[in-house]
């Protein structure tokens, strides 16, 4: 009776504390599945993600797109996101795609749309050579928020540089070569982008054939690129891009553009809309710091001389509000038609003006919270005062999960860049799952 | 008197040297014997909370010579394709959303946990170290060591080296001031063939994150000859093709 008793306490002590009885050493086992190797991969995410939309109904942009609905002080989308990516090889051949599947819910409804994103084969007759044919990104440029020197690239968010970007279609190679001396190594790549039909037709003007080239060197622990475009779709364009780390946790950067002959459409107060051609100059210079406390900051200026000055801008929102003044009072709304296609153009693109500061500082595990990284951004523009602030928060604890808090408020006075746009703010909260 | 003196200070200027190096001969040698210069490896890098929570990656390794060293991670699947190459002192992260190689320090961790690059990019100490001090003990000696320039991780590392496998068995990794950063301890000698015979776990723990722990395991270790041009940006994207 004694033993049965002490049997069942016993029985009963190690359901209930959390106490192991074994004290052997945990064993980690590394199983030759995972490392086996296919031939073919297949991979990517799903993304959710909700946004709150804090509108801001003076504004000159928020005219332009609202002027003829009401959608209050805010207004919510949902977007969902499915980026696939599939590669397949054998012996010195790989197919590489990757698609991109949207589905967004707006103040306008349901809309989806699909991109294939990249989607090429690559040739390697030998470690030195890489050949490329079909839809790809070169992504040339050191900068972290604006790359003046992507002369074959589609133009990046600032307000989120790390996304995927649509390519073009085009054939490129890697030639490299590798030595002992100061020069460590060096490549070149060339490219040839047709613009005919519909490949390419956003690239520039059509029935076009477009040349162009970089070359890398990495010389005395410096990363140096030359680049040119060659004219055709667009006018020709130089440029080089520099990286160093002066100290192991300090790094500097720059981008330098030359573009020839770049026409720039203006518009004025009176809507009479003034085509100026000139050369000019794109740079960009940065650096990102490491600090003991595992905080990184990334500071970048960036002068963009393809962009409108402080006046063209004002005389742009004037003509927005005359427009919608000539709406309200004569249900006309041609002015604002015109204006929307000058936005599409040029006024509405991310960086329009012409001089931009970029400060983002992230600070990894602060109190010792693991995988959670905070993070603030600003976005100044330098011309007119007015900025952007994204702080966010990013937690990664669980494998394959990502979730990103991120909040965006924009300030500026009348007729600046971000105090004219549509919205004041925006909430959204970003789920991506790996696969 | 004097003359005793002087007979210590000869012993000294004769001996000292030669045990300097002794003590680099005996360094080479544990580099050796832990790897060959050139090699193909796989590892699991393996974060341990002190809640027992885990978070696993595994790493496709190559190096060549004495300072190239790159590598891919194929697990998980939001890593999958993320590499870092070391050339030197020049260290470079990519990472397949952003398309671009972008300059890192060897003082980050690209995985979290205790391990950091310097750690998973290890190059032979002998490249990176001096041996300052050597201790002789009944079964191990104590190698203690200097970084050679101040962009080695960190500035000093006491090393225990098994006599009889030539190998270590505990680094203790510390600043100038002899503050402890981390331990690494070296177990599970392994046989991977090709007379690569070496410890095939390797574990960290560190005041500086009291509870946690890190753990790598080595598997498929092999003797490899790579063309330089692998370790070079514009391959870092075609890394996999390696495998």
């Amino acid at each position: 009776m004694k033993m049965t008793r002490t049997a069942v306490l016993l029985l009963a002590a190690s359901i209930l504390l959390p106490i192991p009885f074994s004290c052997a050493e945990e064993q980690y086992t590394f199983e030759l599945d995972e490392i086996e190797k296919k031939p073919y991969h297949v991979g990517g995410y799903l993304e959710l993600r909700p946004t709150l939309l804090g509108l801001d109904r003076d504004a000159a942009v928020y005219k332009l797109r609202f002027y003829d609905r009401d959608e209050g002080k805010t207004t919510e989308q949902i977007t969902s996101i499915l980026q696939l990516d599939g590669s397949l090889e054998k012996g010195i051949a790989r197919l590489f795609a990757r698609a991109n599947f949207a589905l967004d819910h707006t103040y306008l409804g349901w809309d989806s749309h699909e991109s294939l994103f990249e989607g090429y084969l690559s040739l390697k007759p030998g470690r030195s050579w890489d050949l490329r044919f079909g839809k790809q990104t070169m992504k040339w440029g050191k900068g972290y928020a604006w790359n003046p020197v992507a002369f074959v690239d589609r133009l990046k968010n600032p307000d989120e540089p790390d996304l995927n970007l649509e390519g073009f279609f085009m054939a490129s190679a890697d030639f490299v070569r590798s030595f002992d001396g100061s020069l460590k190594t060096f490549s070149f790549t060339p490219v040839l982008l047709p613009a005919y039909g519909d490949m390419n037709d956003d690239f520039g003007e059509a029935e076009k054939c477009n040349v162009a080239a970089k070359l890398y060197f990495l010389f005395f622990d410096t990363d140096i690129d030359l680049m040119f475009l060659g004219r055709g779709s667009r006018s020709a364009r130089y440029g080089f891009d520099f990286s160093k780390n002066l100290l192991t946790n300090f790094e500097i950067h720059g981008d330098f553009a030359w573009i020839t002959d770049f026409t720039k459409t203006s518009v004025q107060e009176t809507g009479r809309t003034l085509k100026t051609e000139s050369d000019v100059a794109a740079f960009l210079i940065g650096m990102r710091y490491l600090s003991r406390q595992e905080t990184t900051y990334i500071l970048e200026y960036y002068h963009n001389g393809r962009g409108f000055t402080e006046k063209e801008t004002e005389d742009f929102y004037s003509f927005i509000e005359r427009g919608h003044d000539a709406y309200l009072s004569q249900r006309s709304d041609a002015i604002l038609q015109r204006a929307r296609t000058l936005s599409e153009s040029g006024y509405g693109r991310a960086d329009s003006m012409r001089n931009y500061l970029y400060l983002r500082i992230s600070q990894k595990e602060p109190f010792d919270i693991l995988y959670f990284t905070p993070a603030i951004t600003w976005i100044f523009n330098a011309d007119d005062r007015s900025f952007s602030v994204a702080p966010e928060l990013v937690y990664t604890g669980i494998t394959n999960l990502e979730l990103r808090l991120k909040g965006v408020a924009l300030a500026g006075e009348t007729f600046t860049e971000y105090g004219e746009k549509q919205n004041d703010y925006r909430v959204e909260l970003r789920a991506r799952c790996h696969f | 008197m004097m003359l005793k003196g002087l007979v210590v200070i000869l012993a000294l200027t004769l001996t000292t040297p030669a045990l300097a190096l002794e003590g680099a001969e005996l360094l080479r040698e544990v580099d050796r014997n832990l790897s060959p210069e050139s090699y193909e490896l796989y590892r699991k890098l393996i974060n341990i909370e002190p809640d027992g929570r885990k978070k696993e990656f595994v790493l496709f390794t190559v190096k060549k010579g004495r300072d190239r060293i790159a590598g891919v991670f194929i697990a998980p699947a939001s890593e999958k394709g993320r590499s870092t190459l070391r050339l030197g002192d020049n260290m470079w992260l990519y990472i397949p959303n952003v398309g671009k190689p972008i300059r890192i320090t060897n003082l980050q961790s690209v995985v979290g946990g205790v391990f950091n690059n310097s750690d998973i990019m290890q190059l032979d100490y002998h490249v990176e170290y001096d041996v300052s001090h050597l201790e002789d003990q009944e079964k191990e000696h104590i190698l203690h060591l200097k970084a050679k320039t101040k962009t080695v991780a960190y500035d000093r590392l006491k090393m225990w080296v098994d006599k009889e496998k030539v190998q270590p068995t505990k680094i203790e990794c510390l600043t100038e001031a002899a503050m402890l950063i981390k331990t690494i301890y070296f177990k599970d000698i392994r046989d991977f063939g090709g007379g690569i015979v070496r410890p095939a776990t390797v574990e960290t723990d560190s005041p500086l994150y009291k509870g946690y722990k890190s753990v790598m395991l080595f598997a498929n270790f092999k003797k490899r000859e790579l063309a330089d041009e692998v370790f070079t940006l514009t391959f870092m994207s075609n890394l996999e093709s390696l495998r």
